[in-house]
């Protein structure tokens, strides 16, 4: 279970010499996953859900509030604690070229502190279920975009984590690389992982997540099951919960300009591949 | 701190830079393969000229009365020649002087090599050799044909001796002398290596750190890996250290390499000479502590090296950015490097805590058998200090999410088509930076060739670089010229304020540059003799060159363009602290690094009160003035005021001339402070 206790994010940002802007990227969340769950943060582009989930698995360092994971009594804040038990994956965290999938793997394993024939018997498993026997000794940089982002799923697996933390994982892949994912995620969930994780499609958010939580402009607007979220706005799909309730938030804070996502701190949110 | 966690990360970066091909030819290729390489390929084009200089038949023509004797000399010294150990000879041909109608057309066509000329002058035979010296082949001819002549001279000379009935040894030789060299050979060698080893110890573990440098900290950024290494639970520290051991040790085997691989080509070069000469033979036990001390600089530098390479190469969030923001950093490595060739140069206290120059120092000294233990301990403690505070501020820049995170693109826009430029503002740091290196390069390399060729108009030239390619840039990436260079009106106060700091600092700068000459005496040489050099034009001519040019060329530079774009990025005292820093190492001397930052310092004040370039050009040009009349009018000068030309001023003189200037600053200050700043 993974817990963000009032999790606040200010930027600062230097306009000019002197001038100085504060932007609150993140504004109080609180927000809780549990084990057997997987979650979905949906937004806008600028809306927070990067640094929210860079927060959650302590790239970043909240300016105030705190995360925190449970697993069974025991709960941990320390910084390299809680990252010892998440697995992080973005359109960011991308893999040494110039190592092969095994050598990554067993690297990654020494620094996370597992005995090293327990890395090779989990390499071999990981291999086995996401079928990678065929590349495993190859360098990553030669490898297809299907092979390095099951590589990249072995990267998050290979400490087997209680957290996983997905930041826009199957943006721009084809239908058979994001299936890939998806099933991943399933899978874990039925081992009873905590999964928590951010999309912009739609369809996708509502086929897999048991609950989504909808944050604009660094705050949570909406939370709940995807057919709740129906169920209280009276639309048919997540599209039109998710669009209705955009419009109607930025017709409450500006009522003249609908579009509020360009005011938001662009480059500290950046990074997409689009 | 887990060593287990750190030896697996060193491995890992250490496997991710040597599978990089680049690194491998940049380490491996270069020292191995490409030096001996182009040694032995330079060793083969000068067998080739020379061999091929021996066999060439050599024309000669000569216009001479009497030229028999003459002829059947040069002959002889053809056939002298090929008794020689060298198998290869010459031949000489000569050709009828009448048939060469226009000798220097001759030449020129090179149907001769060479066109003597010889005719009755007092009463004896002067000759007049001919010859191209850009020909290689006319230029050795001359040479055969002159010591034809000192043969003839010499034999003609002890003929008349002889015919006079005197002694011929006597009188050629009427003294003995003959000089023997008492430093072992040792010494010798110690003295010829002290200057080049250091230099080539700090190029190539620069080289050698440069590159690792650039892939561990921008290369992982450009690649996307940074953010995978931070989701690891790794601290910030041992991700640091981790990097920082890679750099070191690859930067340190590089260095290695490339010493190994010269001095492989030296002992080559040397073992040869033993066999061709009777050179003395070397004790190498007693280079022993050389050697030891050698490999704990390396050591020791390549720390410190490493460290501030990151640092810079941290900022940098691709390959290209990152060879842009090293640039200036290695200009200024390998122009401190240089300091190893300044003979009589002493490592002092204050030298021993002078990164780069005091490793410098320190194998020179070594090598020239000078040890001293607390020296040592100086130079190398400083040098693990210094790589301490690089490496504590590099941790402060992992821990800077704004850097870490930041997406934005290089700012250089030099490389972007300039109909993509928008127009106005000032140029960017990074721009300026880039063309500023690119500048003093030109400087440094045109600009001193000009000035060895042209003399002032080479000075002029060197000003001329100074204004047009920081120039080039504004115009390119179209930004107001107004803005950036501050051409802007002002009132009196900025010009009455301005002309009294200068005078004021003027005053304070000959104490200043005085107490400096005592200091390093050797430097102070070399600004005299620069300055003697320009004493031989005219006065109008130097005021113009010396004075008004940069006057004009600097402060649009400095005061301008570097002053204006640090400004618009950084807060006003780092703008004007980096500007007057940079004006003063661009004088490239020790000793008016001071005086000139001074200088630096109170002309971009000036530019900052006033917000115009003006004022600080008409006190550059004052300044500039003042040195010209000194040099041009010192009795004038002297009769006028004493205490300015006095060669060794008392230490009275001195506070006189210190009091009045302080005086004239406040002045100034006060009259600067009350202007209205735009």
């Amino acid at each position: 279970m993974i817990i963000a206790d009032h999790l606040i994010k200010t930027f600062v940002r230097n306009e000019k010499k002197n001038k100085k802007s504060e932007i609150k990227a993140v504004d109080d969340i609180s927000l809780t996953v549990r084990e057997g769950e997987i979650v979905g943060i949906l937004g806008p582009n600028g809306a927070g859900k990067t640094t929210l989930l860079r927060m959650m698995s302590r790239l970043m360092k909240p300016t105030r509030g705190q995360v925190s994971i449970r697993i069974g009594q025991t709960e941990m804040t320390d910084e390299i604690e809680v990252k010892r038990h998440i697995g992080y994956l973005s359109n960011n965290t991308k893999l040494y070229g110039r190592l092969s999938t095994r050598e990554l793997l067993q690297m990654l394993g020494t620094i996370y502190g597992i005995p090293e024939e327990t890395v090779e018997e989990r390499i071999r498993q990981i291999s086995e279920v996401l079928s990678m026997d065929a590349f495993l000794d190859n360098r990553i940089e030669k490898l297809s975009t299907g092979q390095t982002q099951r590589a990249s799923i072995a990267r998050c697996l290979v400490h087997d984590p209680q957290v996983y933390i997905f930041d826009e994982p199957t943006l721009g892949l084809d239908i058979i690389s994001s299936a890939a994912i998806i099933d991943f995620m399933k899978r874990e969930r039925e081992r009873g992982k905590t999964v928590l994780y951010s999309t912009h499609y739609m369809e996708e958010a509502e086929y897999l997540c048991d609950r989504i939580v909808l944050i604009h402009q660094g705050k949570i607007i909406r939370e709940g099951t995807p057919a709740e979220l129906k169920e209280r706005t009276k639309k048919d799909s997540l599209r039109d919960v998710f669009s209705g309730l955009i419009l109607e938030e930025d017709g409450k804070t500006m009522p003249a300009a609908a579009g509020g996502s360009q005011e938001r701190p662009g480059s500290m949110e950046g990074g997409r591949a689009e | 701190m887990n060593t287990k966690i750190i030896r697996t990360l060193v491995k890992k970066e250490m496997l991710d830079v040597f599978r990089d091909k680049k690194t491998v030819i940049m380490m491996l290729v270069v020292p191995v393969i490409l030096y001996p390489l182009i040694f032995i390929g330079a060793m083969q084009v000068v067998t080739l000229i020379s061999s091929s200089m021996e066999t060439q038949n050599y024309r000669i023509a000569v216009d001479a009365k009497d030229e028999g004797a003459f002829l059947h000399k040069l002959l002889e010294s053809g056939e002298a020649d090929s008794d020689d150990e060298t198998d290869s000879a010459y031949e000489i041909t000569i050709v009828d002087a009448d048939s060469v109608a226009d000798y220097e057309a001759a030449l020129n066509e090179e149907v001769i090599d060479v066109y003597v000329s010889g005719q009755m002058q007092d009463g004896r035979m002067q000759y007049d050799i001919y010859y191209l010296h850009s020909v290689t082949n006319s230029d050795y001819a001359a040479g055969i044909v002159m010591e034809a002549f000192n043969k003839l001279r010499e034999e003609m000379t002890r003929a008349r001796i002889e015919e006079a009935g005197l002694n011929v040894h006597e009188i050629l030789e009427p003294i003995g002398y003959e000089k023997e060299n008492m430093s072992s050979s040792e010494q010798s060698l110690g003295s010829i290596m002290g200057s080049v080893l250091p230099f080539m110890l700090i190029i190539s573990l620069l080289m050698g750190t440069m590159y690792p440098a650039i892939d561990t900290t921008a290369g992982e950024r450009e690649r996307g890996t940074l953010e995978t290494i931070l989701t690891l639970p790794v601290s910030n520290r041992q991700l640091i250290v981790s990097k920082f051991i890679t750099v070191a040790a690859i930067g340190m085997i590089s260095a290695l390499l490339n010493i190994l691989s010269m001095g492989g080509i030296a002992f080559y070069i040397y073992a040869i000479l033993e066999m061709q000469t009777d050179a003395g033979s070397f004790d190498m036990v007693m280079f022993a502590p050389a050697i030891l001390v050698c490999m704990l600089s390396i050591f020791a530098f390549s720390l410190f090296i490493s460290a501030v390479t990151m640092c810079v190469t941290s900022f940098a969030r691709s390959y290209k950015e990152a060879n842009n923001y090293i640039t200036p950093l290695m200009l200024v490595v390998m122009f401190v490097g240089y300091i190893g060739f300044i003979p009589n140069l002493e490592l002092t206290q204050a030298m021993a805590m002078f990164p780069v120059a005091n490793i410098c120092l320190l194998i020179k000294n070594m090598l020239a058998f000078k040890v001293d233990y607390g020296m040592i301990a100086v130079v190398l403690i400083s040098n693990v200090a210094y790589a301490v505070i690089a490496i504590l501020f590099l941790s402060k820049i992992y821990d800077s999410e704004a850097i870490l995170f930041s997406e934005q693109k290089g700012s250089l826009q030099l490389f972007e088509k300039r109909s993509n430029l928008r127009k106005g503002g000032v140029p960017t740091v990074s721009d300026v930076w880039f063309v500023v290196a690119v500048t003093i390069l030109l400087v440094l390399y045109v600009g001193s060739l000009l000035q060895v060729k042209y003399g002032l108009a080479g000075v002029f030239g060197t000003q001329m670089i100074l204004l047009l390619v920081p120039f080039a840039l504004v115009f390119y990436t179209k930004k107001d010229i107004r803005q950036t260079y501050g051409f802007v009106q002002t009132g009196a106060a900025g010009f009455l304020g301005g002309a009294c700091l200068i005078t004021g600092l003027y005053l304070i700068n000959i104490v200043l540059a005085s107490g400096l000459a005592r200091l390093f005496p050797e430097s102070a040489g070399n600004v005299e003799t620069t300055f003697s050099v320009i004493l031989e034009d005219n006065v109008l001519a130097a005021f113009v060159v010396i004075a008004l040019a940069p006057a004009v060329c600097e402060e649009m530079l400095f005061r301008g363009l570097i002053l204006h774009s640090l400004k618009a990025r950084y807060r006003i005292v780092s703008a004007i602290a980096i500007t007057a820093a940079l004006f003063g190492a661009y004088h490239m001397s020790l000793v008016k690094f001071i005086p000139t930052g001074l200088l630096g310092l109170a002309l971009c004040y000036v530019t900052w009160r006033t917000g115009s370039i003006y004022p600080a050009m008409m006190m550059h040009f004052l300044n500039n003035a003042f040195s010209v009349m000194i040099t041009y009018f010192p009795e004038q000068i002297g009769q006028a005021v004493p205490i300015l030309a006095k060669e060794t001023p008392a230490f009275s003189d001195m506070m006189l001339l210190c009091g009045a200037g302080l005086i004239l600053v406040g002045i100034g200050g006060y009259v600067l402070g009350k202007c209205r700043r735009p």
